[in-house]
């Protein structure tokens, strides 16, 4: 096979004025084979994306060589053959469009490399029709969705016959439906066009569609291999903050558990995982299985996974009631989009309450309702008694009930990050003293460090923004936090962070609204859970009674939670097994106690 | 909603007067509009509000659509002729105090009227209707192209024009996100004295700008990666042809 992009012991730093040169990519060396799909994965500001930004040219190794398909890199001459063979997909939907239709915008690299207008149009029109976008030609890009979006960057790319198709990060703000509609196309351009694929991602699913995986972890690759068997190292990948597939999880921690060998590479496959259970449960010792359930128990004290831990809410008091709710998008036009249908529910104090469905299921809409960014047009939305529709109770709405939007650190301003989380405080009138106690407060809760409070937030990173806005937020002292996606965009390490402060509120009595594309998020975490399905409630109620049928589920375009479902296959063999949890840790849990259950009960016999 | 505001409006359709060169409706619009002010006559005035009905019925754009480009300077066409009608001069008609309704002043306000009317109907159903904003660009850039003989930058204008118009509904969705976030945050952009008004806005354009530098940094990127390097030896998909059509339209 031939190799198209080859890189030789490559070091980068980035170089800022008057600034240290920081390391980005250190002594790395791989080879990309013609026609394969390669992942490279990674936490965030692990290297990854520089890699990528190498291997296009838009930066120059600052030792070491990069040659593709035959070019160096750090020739000047031969840039512009180098992009036009390897295409790149960014991140961000909107940032990377030029047009202001969509085949004007596909045509702009053809044009950039000259090509005769009438081959243009036909090189347009084709890769138009490949990702599946010829009827939307004619249309503004702003209109179409994120999922869309991503799928006119690939056209733009295509439209230059390139070799090679390197997507940086470019799933990373699409919802799980898009994403996988995405990783679609990219795996058929890979079978039907033979192009050369390089996913440079922190989700772990996409990385399974792989031929080669590489994983990097501060500048340096630490892995390598296939899928299965970089994931057969259980320990190393979560050390590195990064996800693993559910089902190999609980079969790792199982094994540790009953102290049981795994044989290499048995449990990548979600039947061969199964196996190793069964094989691993039959033979554990009595003694090592009740000697594990002490220690489990012992450890669920600190566990909010399985539903027994859990807290019960302090009261079934409504603070949120919904009554009939309708709201339709430019209403009265033809442009009109209804957007909720009839919804009705109570959300109660002290409970964390999950909302889940795909894009465009009226998510959104709804938490706006919540704190009166939008009133209803027809029924009613009550917060703590007051009703959204009137205007004197939305005031007070807005100071009882937090609403932090996606991707929230967009919303900085202030000179200082203590301005900044004092700008609400602020805002309802509180004086000094009580000003400065709050922001400390919550500054505690995030994990913002003291001198961190005089910097200026546009200083700092992504993942540290984020939690000054939501610090934001929690200065005000919300009786209820609505949540709109607060991971969307971290990796597997800063999403488990964000969604632990807000299990801690939920312990402090707040009410939090938690919405999420992630069944797994939702499943875990919420007492009870609401599925949208275009704009109208498709389920309501403790995860238990929604996550129960499959297929009533693939309706709202949503799937059971791996661990649930990863038990439903294990109790088709352990007769009596419970199903209802939904992390690896309570899963194992509930092996382990049915193992020694069963012991129990055949001495009990004896 | 802010998302409402129409910039650019391109509505789709297979006309005549979408295919016509976007340079020869850009002279077309010049020409209207120098028309349009030298037209003193009914006749006149009349001939060139056919010529806009032909032109409507060409484009195949409904009515209503080129009507509604009208909403925004509505204020200004009846300010104007209010204005009008009450400082014309000539044979009196009616007297409010110290206003005077007058036939000239009838006449005039009449006449305003109907070229602010002829005027924004023809440059939006010319301009932004069947042409898109980047056809627009690609016509000044061709036609102020000999000026860059002198140094000027005729390509790199045509492309900024372009890329703002693409950003306008982006930044104008993200304008209206940020005003939600801070309005969450307990800042109130209704009510209020002008200064505390003035100050709200900080929190509102602030993280816009911010959002827009990032943007054009990322845009930069892209557009670099997509070997985009200037307007030198670029082509267009759509390059710009005068047909037949073109020739009839401009001896019209």
């Amino acid at each position: 096979m031939s190799r198209i992009v080859e890189i030789d012991n490559v070091t980068f730093h980035y170089r800022q004025h008057q600034q240290e040169p920081l390391l980005a990519v250190d002594r790395v060396s791989l080879q990309l084979e013609a026609g394969r799909h390669t992942a490279v994965l990674g936490r965030n500001g692990s290297g990854k994306s520089t890699l990528a930004r190498l291997i296009n040219a838009l930066e120059r190794p600052d030792n070491g060589t990069i040659v593709v398909a035959g070019m160096k890199t750090s020739d000047d001459s031969s840039v512009w053959d180098i992009r036009s063979t390897c295409g790149m997909v960014f991140q961000n939907p909107d940032n990377q469009i030029v047009g202001t239709t969509v085949e004007e915008d596909v045509a702009f690299g053809p044009e950039n490399l000259g090509m005769e207008p009438s081959l243009i149009r036909i090189s347009v029109d084709e890769a138009l029709a490949k990702v599946g976008l010829s009827e939307q030609a004619q249309r503004p890009p702003h209109l179409l969705s994120g999922g869309q979006k991503q799928k006119l960057a690939i056209a733009g790319i295509l439209a230059m016959k390139p070799r090679c198709l390197i997507l940086d990060e470019s799933t990373a703000m699409l919802d799980p439906v898009s994403r996988r509609d995405f990783m679609d196309l990219v795996q058929k351009l890979i079978t039907d066009e033979g192009i050369t694929v390089v996913n440079i991602t922190h989700h772990m699913e996409e990385v399974l569609l792989a031929d080669q995986v590489y994983v990097m972890d501060k500048g340096r690759i630490v892995l390598q291999g296939s899928p299965a068997e970089i994931f057969d190292q259980v320990e190393k990948i979560k050390e590195l903050g990064l996800d693993v597939p559910v089902h190999m999880d609980i079969a790792w921690l199982l094994s540790k558990q009953l102290q049981q060998e795994l044989k290499p590479l048995e449990t990548a496959t979600w039947e061969g995982a199964a196996a190793a259970c069964l094989r691993m449960i039959e033979a554990s010792s009595p003694e090592i299985a009740a000697k594990a359930l002490a220690t489990l128990k012992k450890d669920t004290e600190m566990n909010t996974g399985s539903d027994a831990s859990r807290a019960e809410p302090n009261s079934s008091e409504a603070v949120i009631t919904v009554k009939d709710l309708y709201y339709t998008y430019s209403k009265g036009t033809t442009m009109a989009s209804e957007a909720l249908h009839d919804v009705n529910f109570e959300i109660c104090r002290g409970e964390l309450f999950g909302i889940i469905g795909h894009s465009g299921s009226g998510k959104s809409t709804l938490i706006q309702h919540f704190n009166g960014l939008i009133r209803p047009q027809s029924g009613t939305v009550h917060v703590l008694g007051w009703s959204v529709s009137q205007n004197s109770d939305v005031k007070k709405i807005r100071q009882k009930a937090g609403l932090l939007f996606q991707y929230p650190e967009h919303q900085l301003f202030e000179e200082t990050v203590f301005q900044d989380i004092a700008f609400g405080p602020k805002r309802m009138g509180l004086d000094t003293n009580e000003i400065d106690r709050r922001v400390l407060a919550a500054a505690e809760i995030t994990g913002i460090d003291q001198d961190l409070l005089e910097r200026s937030p546009f200083e700092l990173s992504g993942g540290q923004k984020r939690r000054v806005a939501i610090a934001g937020i929690l200065a005000m002292k919300p009786e209820i936090l609505i949540l709109d996606e607060p991971a969307a965009g971290l990796d597997p390490a800063g999403r488990d962070e964000i969604l632990s402060y807000a299990s801690q509120l939920r312990e402090m009595g707040v009410t939090v609204i938690l919405v999420s594309h992630s069944m797994e998020d939702i499943a875990r975490l919420a007492d009870r859970v609401l599925v949208l399905k275009n704009g109208s409630v498709h389920a309501c109620g403790s995860p238990n009674e929604v996550f129960v049928d499959e297929d009533y589920l693939a309706q709202a375009g949503l799937s059971m939670p791996r661990a649930r479902a990863f038990l439903h296959t294990m109790s088709n063999h352990l007769n009596g097994l419970q199903t209802d949890h939904y992390t690896p840790e309570a899963a194992v849990n509930e092996l382990i106690r049915y193992r020694a259950d069963q012991r129990q009960n055949q001495q009990e016999v004896k | 909603m802010l998302g409402n505001i129409s910039l650019g409006r391109y509505y789709p359709a297979d006309s005549l007067l979408h295919r016509l060169d976007p340079r020869t409706k850009l002279l077309g619009v010049i020409i209207f509009m120098v028309l349009i002010f030298m037209a003193q006559s009914v006749a006149a005035m009349l001939l060139l509000a056919a010529l806009t009905i032909v032109l409507i019925i060409l484009s195949k754009v409904p009515v209503k659509q080129v009507l509604s480009g009208l909403k925004p300077i509505l204020f200004i066409l009846i300010f104007a002729f209010v204005l009008n009608i009450f400082t014309g001069t000539g044979k009196e008609w009616l007297r409010l105090g110290p206003l005077k309704i007058t036939d000239q002043g009838v006449y005039t306000a009449i006449r305003m009227a109907v070229r602010l009317t002829l005027l924004i109907m023809n440059t939006t159903l010319l301009l932004t209707l069947t042409t898109t904003p980047v056809m627009v660009a690609d016509a000044m850039e061709k036609l102020l192209g000999p000026l860059s003989r002198f140094g000027f930058p005729a390509h790199e204008m045509a492309m900024m024009m372009s890329i703002a118009l693409r950003f306008v509904p982006t930044l104008l969705e993200e304008t209206e996100k940020i005003m939600k976030a801070q309005s969450s945050r307990g800042a109130d952009y209704d009510t209020g004295g002008l200064i505390s008004k003035a100050k709200g806005l900080v929190s509102v354009l602030i993280p816009l700008f911010v959002s827009a530098f990032k943007r054009a940094e990322d845009l930069a990127t892209a557009m670099e990666a997509r070997c985009y390097r200037g307007g030198e030896g670029r082509t267009r998909m759509k390059s710009l042809k005068f047909t037949s059509a073109d020739m009839a339209f401009a001896i019209f």
